[in-house]
């Protein structure tokens, strides 16, 4: 199928189009079907459907999936703004119905139709009606504004993505108290718009699958337009041309404040004896000077150091400690408890960030306790604390048997 | 007949498992065990290092010490060819010089061990005499 035959709707020669029984006019006798109208052309129901997916998986990832889901998240936004993009285009470059200008946002009129609504007096209109175009320009609006909150959450609390080297952990997390409340609205608007669709009956959900609705003399509809679907290719190939060569030549730009030195052997070596060795972004400086300080009893433990070897590590702590970071580990860990400053594990962002696991899965012997880092965290010791890199391990065999 | 082939055979597998169990420790091994042996002449009634001793001071159980860790067991096992546990759940190599081939060569290594491990366990350092003691034990192992 050529592009020009998949964007022409059903029926784009012939505005009204109708069954072959309607034509034969040779046995008057038979019941005449409805003529049908060419309102949703395959390019807008393929863009429907394909939203419906990609938001679908977008908001139950967001909202519900372990974080270990967080690519699914990741590209099923991606695509969905991809497809909106596409919509944008074809708002401009598509058949009548699938142009914005056949249904242009209006609150006047979108509360004139409620109105009508009320009166029982609602007007049919072929494409969308006032309340709809408005439903249209919101959910959009509210796929936009995800993609751009997305990217700066993946840029400014994962330190990745073409916005990365722009974004600080602040400006990312408030993004993402954003990019959670638009989320919110979206569901409720998907299920406003539901609940829309329900009340124009089955005609609506027909539509948007077959792409055609009874003409009727009654129905408003809107001035022809043809689809231009060449220009329409065109621009969405150039757009997304330019939106890969941005992304990759803007991710590849280096980003300021994260680790990227590998662990100093010394500290791997002596520290990581007894434990993970914890990546020294996860604590202030203050704290990693009197954890140094007082080795001869390191939490119950004797784990002193020659004078020469404690000063290194001492040295090498406080070169690299949270305040050197930005990224989401050294945020939120850069703020001790206040009353077990020393405790990593006591602290108010780790405690936050680890409220959902059960002591069970600490207990594990595949785990290894709140300090094994690592056991949870394939990135553990680059600091990096990834949300991909999370696999929380199974209880091992010995440990299931009764 | 049965009665020498029983004793061959008990002989033949004794032999097998002195092989295997006893191993012969490296130059680097010997030398820190000397290190100690030498401070240790120099302390009172000590003629020599005992396996025997060092082992029923690895396995005792310590008064004066941290109360998670009465014993050198207390972390490192009671199977001392089997991995222990640190206290913050990471494990710790056998203690077994035939398994840990690695271990007991780096005088360094070995005296910030028995600083550490002592306190915790006895509540002060230990005598050269025990060092010596339960070095000889775990390089027998």
């Amino acid at each position: 199928m050529t592009s020009a035959t998949f964007f022409r709707p059903r029926g784009d020669d012939r505005r009204v189009a109708s069954r072959p029984a309607a034509r034969s006019a040779s046995r008057p006798a038979a019941p005449q079907p409805a003529p049908e109208i060419a309102v949703w052309d395959r390019a807008v129901r393929a863009f429907h459907w394909l939203l419906v997916a990609t938001v679908g998986v977008a908001l139950v990832t967001g909202l519900w999936a372990p974080p270990s889901w967080h690519d699914v998240h990741l590209w099923s936004g991606i695509a969905a703004a991809v497809l909106v993009g596409c919509r944008l285009v074809w708002g401009l470059l598509g058949p009548t119905y699938a142009r914005f200008s056949s249904f242009r946002p209006s609150v006047s009129r979108a509360l004139a139709h409620l109105d009508a609504i009320r009166r029982n007096r609602e007007p049919r209109h072929i494409g969308h009606n006032p309340l709809g175009a408005l439903m249209i320009v919101a959910l959009i609006g509210a796929v936009t504004v995800l993609t751009v909150t997305g990217l700066l959450v993946l840029g400014g609390v994962s330190k990745e993505g073409p916005l990365a080297a722009f974004t600080s952990f602040r400006t990312g997390a408030t993004a993402l108290t954003a990019h959670a409340y638009v989320a919110y609205a979206l569901a409720g608007l998907v299920i406003l718009h539901v609940l829309g669709a329900l009340h124009d009956g089955p005609v609506m959900l027909r539509a948007m699958i077959t792409g055609t609705k009874p003409a009727g003399t009654d129905a408003i509809t809107a001035p022809e337009k043809p689809a231009r679907p060449h220009p329409a290719v065109r621009t969405i190939a150039v757009a997304v041309a330019v939106a890969v060569v941005g992304t990759a030549v803007l991710s590849a730009k280096p980003v300021p404040g994260i680790p990227t030195a590998p662990l100093d052997p010394l500290y791997a070596k002596e520290c990581g004896a007894c434990h993970t060795p914890h990546h020294p972004s996860v604590a202030p400086a203050r704290t990693w000077a009197a954890i140094v300080a007082g080795l001869d009893d390191h939490f119950g433990d004797d784990a002193s150091l020659s004078a020469a070897d404690t000063r290194r590590i001492a040295d090498w702590l406080a070169a690299n400690s949270a305040e050197k970071f930005d990224t989401a580990a050294a945020n939120l860990m850069r703020t001790p408890s206040d009353t077990d400053p020393l405790r990593i594990t006591a602290t108010p962002g780790w405690r936050r960030l680890h409220a959902d696991v059960p002591d069970a899965v600490f207990a594990r012997r595949t785990v290894g306790g709140r300090l094994a880092c690592s056991a949870c965290h394939a990135d553990a010791d680059s600091g990096r604390f990834a949300a991909r890199q999370i696999s929380i391990p199974n209880p091992s065999p010995e440990t299931k048997r009764p | 007949m049965m009665r020498a082939s029983s004793i061959v055979c008990a002989i033949g597998l004794a032999a097998v498992s002195l092989g295997t169990a006893v191993a012969e420790p490296s130059a680097a091994q010997k030398g820190v065990l000397d290190g100690y042996v030498t401070t240790a002449r120099q302390e009172a009634g000590f003629s020599g290092p005992s396996a025997e001793r060092g082992r029923k001071f690895f396995f005792a159980e310590h008064a004066g010490g941290k109360a998670d860790s009465p014993a050198c067991t207390s972390c490192h096992g009671k199977d001392l060819t089997k991995p222990g546990e640190t206290r913050a759940g990471k494990a710790i190599e056998p203690m077994a010089a035939s398994v840990t081939a690695t271990r007991y060569t780096d005088p360094a290594n070995v005296e910030k061990w028995f600083r550490r491990n002592c306190r915790d366990v006895l509540g002060r350092e230990c005598t050269a005499a025990e060092k010596a003691d339960a070095l000889a034990f775990l390089l027998g192992l």
